[in-house]
């Protein structure tokens, strides 16, 4: 059975904190019994997939935090490894025992493997240290928040963002059927409104743009390279998306609503009369999308202006109602 | 599931943690490393193939009888290490959004915030990636003190809910179950109306008060949401909708079964619900960029819909 690659981790993480001299690859090769499994040293093949997977092992590490410095040998050249105890100790931290169990609750947010694993190793450090007081289970919140990441371009997206290399991927813009292929330099992610965005550099447009990422088809490519323009220190990505989403929206529409009805539009709503005994008038923001929100009500929301918004929805409603060619609509009050 | 990283992370604070508590139960370690105490067995079957001596020798001389965990040379092998980048990033955004979240008692919110600020500290530069991923949990507080009261003195509420499917708002009782928050949070209650769990969103609460009867919702086992809240089943009528370009939208928000591409640049999607009729405020939506191929009966409820509409217009 071939050895675990936790075994094969553990193993080379406990020989690099426990040494007080840079470890050469073949001093490590010979103690680890993973890697001597791997193939017989001198011979070319195996020295080839032994060096691959000493270096990814390496790379595996450093995502759980180890530091290990490189050193070169002054006699013959030859690389050593180590890492040193000073610089991988987790700061002095204590957090009490309400600290502690609002922490664990965060903690617990995110649906993604990658996240949710690093935070509950995080955690788990914090516990192994000893910093966390111990928290108990009574008078916690009945809050149960979650962050979904189920788009796949998350997580490459997460770790290019991280180390600020370009991506690559195909992009299909709202209401479009064909995705066009676009060069990006991630700069943040964002969740809002239950969606998650990217915005960056688009090298192409060669201008900052919000992408949401269900749109992004495929695979999430890696460039060479480094960014090219300068990240900025804070990315808004909300003020960006709510800009296209409409909102902010400074003019008003003048509706009505049927009194039972339409309780979104009511919570929205800048101002609310009772215009009989059925029906209420509302002033509301006229944003972007307005039309469409409007139409969901049926009959129970009549549009009174402005005149275009009023248009937009009859047009609507006649493509629903299945009336042909849009005629002249007559003008009249609801 | 966990991955090798995982799996070896947990590994290394396990060596620190176990080294201060001989004989630790694993129960309560299991616990307080948020696993299942089959991975930490698990864990604790690798951990005496590991060691710290090149050339054989020093393995941890780590066993356990399933109840309790020794480790015979007990050594200073770790020590608590410092946080990666990822570590850091996950903790403090998820630290950040909860304390930023509207119903979050203030309590909660000020020892987060006190444990953001310590955990920054700790980070030191690694926290710095924390502030390119933003999570916002959006604005419902103004029901949730009710809520939050329901659950702690185990009441019933009453809510005045805007429910969507009917357009309309309905007084109801529904004893609570829990609360989720995915973008929107929503009540998961047993409902006293329809004898039955619903979610409710809580921005869509008109009213709300907690009444004298205590909750008694009927034993329920928690459904798993990790793919979602709705859970569309095989049993439930199917609804076929042409879309559009302009109606793609559709397959990003609504859970499918299948979306086939039309030559126009459209979709074909077919989709399960338990009450088609739920998806009639979507096609007044869809408008001209949305047709219903089935059931008939949705297409003739959204066209009688439309004629009511357009008939206020026309007076």
């Amino acid at each position: 059975m071939p050895i675990a690659k936790s075994e094969r981790l553990m193993n080379l993480a406990l020989c690099l904190m426990n040494t007080k001299r840079p470890l050469s690859k073949r001093e490590l090769r010979e103690s680890i019994e993973a890697y001597r499994e791997a193939g017989a040293a001198g011979e070319q093949a195996s020295e080839d997939a032994f060096n691959r997977m000493f270096e990814r092992d390496k790379d595996d590490l450093r995502e759980l935090g180890l530091l290990i410095d490189v050193v070169e040998n002054p006699l013959d050249g030859e690389l050593g490894y180590l890492a040193r105890r000073d610089v991988n100790r987790l700061p002095e931290i204590h957090l009490d025992a309400e600290e502690a169990a609002a922490l664990s609750l965060a903690a617990g947010v995110w649906e993604q493997a990658r996240l949710a694993g690093a935070a509950s190793g995080a955690l788990q450090k914090l516990r192994a240290a000893g910093s966390l007081a111990e928290d108990d289970a009574e008078g916690r919140t009945a809050l149960q928040p979650r962050i979904p990441a189920r788009e796949a371009a998350f997580e490459p997206l997460l770790v290019a963002a991280r180390d600020r290399r370009p991506v690559g991927f195909d992009y299909r813009k709202s209401g479009s059927a064909v995705a066009e292929a676009r060069t990006v330099e991630p700069w943040a992610l964002e969740f809002w409104h239950g969606h998650w965005y990217l915005a960056g550099w688009d090298r192409d447009r060669e201008d900052v743009r919000v992408f949401r990422l269900s749109r992004i088809m495929g695979k999430v490519r890696s460039k060479g390279g480094r960014f090219t323009a300068e990240v900025p220190d804070h990315v808004d990505v909300r003020q960006a998306v709510a800009r296209f989403a409409g909102e902010g929206a400074t003019e008003r529409a003048r509706v009505r609503v049927r009194r039972k009805a339409g309780f979104p539009l009511r919570a929205k709503a800048v101002s609310a009369q009772p215009v009989d005994a059925e029906w209420d008038e509302l002033d509301i923001p006229y944003g972007l999308g307005l039309a469409a929100d409007l139409v969901e009500y049926g009959p129970d929301v009549v549009v009174l202006e402005p005149a275009e918004l009023r248009a937009d929805v009859i047009a609507r409603l006649r493509a629903v109602a299945g009336v042909g060619a849009v005629a002249s609509e007559s003008e009249v009050g609801a | 599931m966990s991955s090798a990283i995982d799996q070896t992370r947990r590994m290394l604070s396990l060596v620190t943690y176990l080294r201060e508590r001989p004989g630790a139960r694993v129960s309560e370690v299991a616990r307080a490393f948020g696993v299942t105490e089959r991975e930490l067995i698990r864990d604790l079957s690798v951990l005496p193939m590991c060691g710290t001596s090149f050339r054989g020798g020093d393995l941890l001389d780590i066993d356990t009888d399933g109840e309790q965990i020794w480790w015979h040379n007990a050594d200073d092998v770790a020590q608590p290490l410092r946080l990666a980048a990822d570590e850091a990033t996950s903790l403090l955004v998820a630290a950040r959004a909860v304390a930023g979240m509207p119903g979050l008692r203030e309590r909660d919110r000020q020892a987060l915030t006190r444990a953001v600020a310590k955990l920054e500290a700790a980070a030191g530069d690694v926290a710095e990636g924390s502030t390119r991923v933003g999570v916002t949990f959006e604005a419902e507080g103004d029901v949730f003190a009710e809520i939050d009261r329901a659950f702690t003195e185990r009441k019933r509420l009453w809510l005045n809910y805007w429910s969507s499917g009917r357009g309309e708002l309905t007084e109801r009782e529904v004893d609570p179950i829990r609360l989720i928050t995915e973008g929107h949070t929503y009540l998961e209650a047993w409902c006293r109306l329809s004898e039955d769990r619903r979610m409710f969103r809580l921005d869509r609460i008109a009213e709300i008060k907690v009444l004298d009867t205590p909750s008694d919702p009927p034993p329920l086992e928690l459904r798993d949401l990790s793919e979602g809240l709705v859970h569309p089943s095989s049993e439930d009528p199917q609804v076929v909708l042409e879309v559009a370009p302009g109606g793609r939208w559709v397959a990003e928000y609504y859970p499918h079964e299948s979306a086939e591409e039309l030559p126009d640049g459209g979709l074909r999607i077919v989709l399960r619900t338990p009450d088609p009729s739920s998806l009639l405020r979507l096609v007044l939506r869809l408008g001209p960029d949305g047709r219903v191929l089935a059931p008939a009966t949705l297409a003739e409820q959204a066209r009688r819909a439309a004629d009511a509409a357009l008939a206020r217009y026309a007076g």
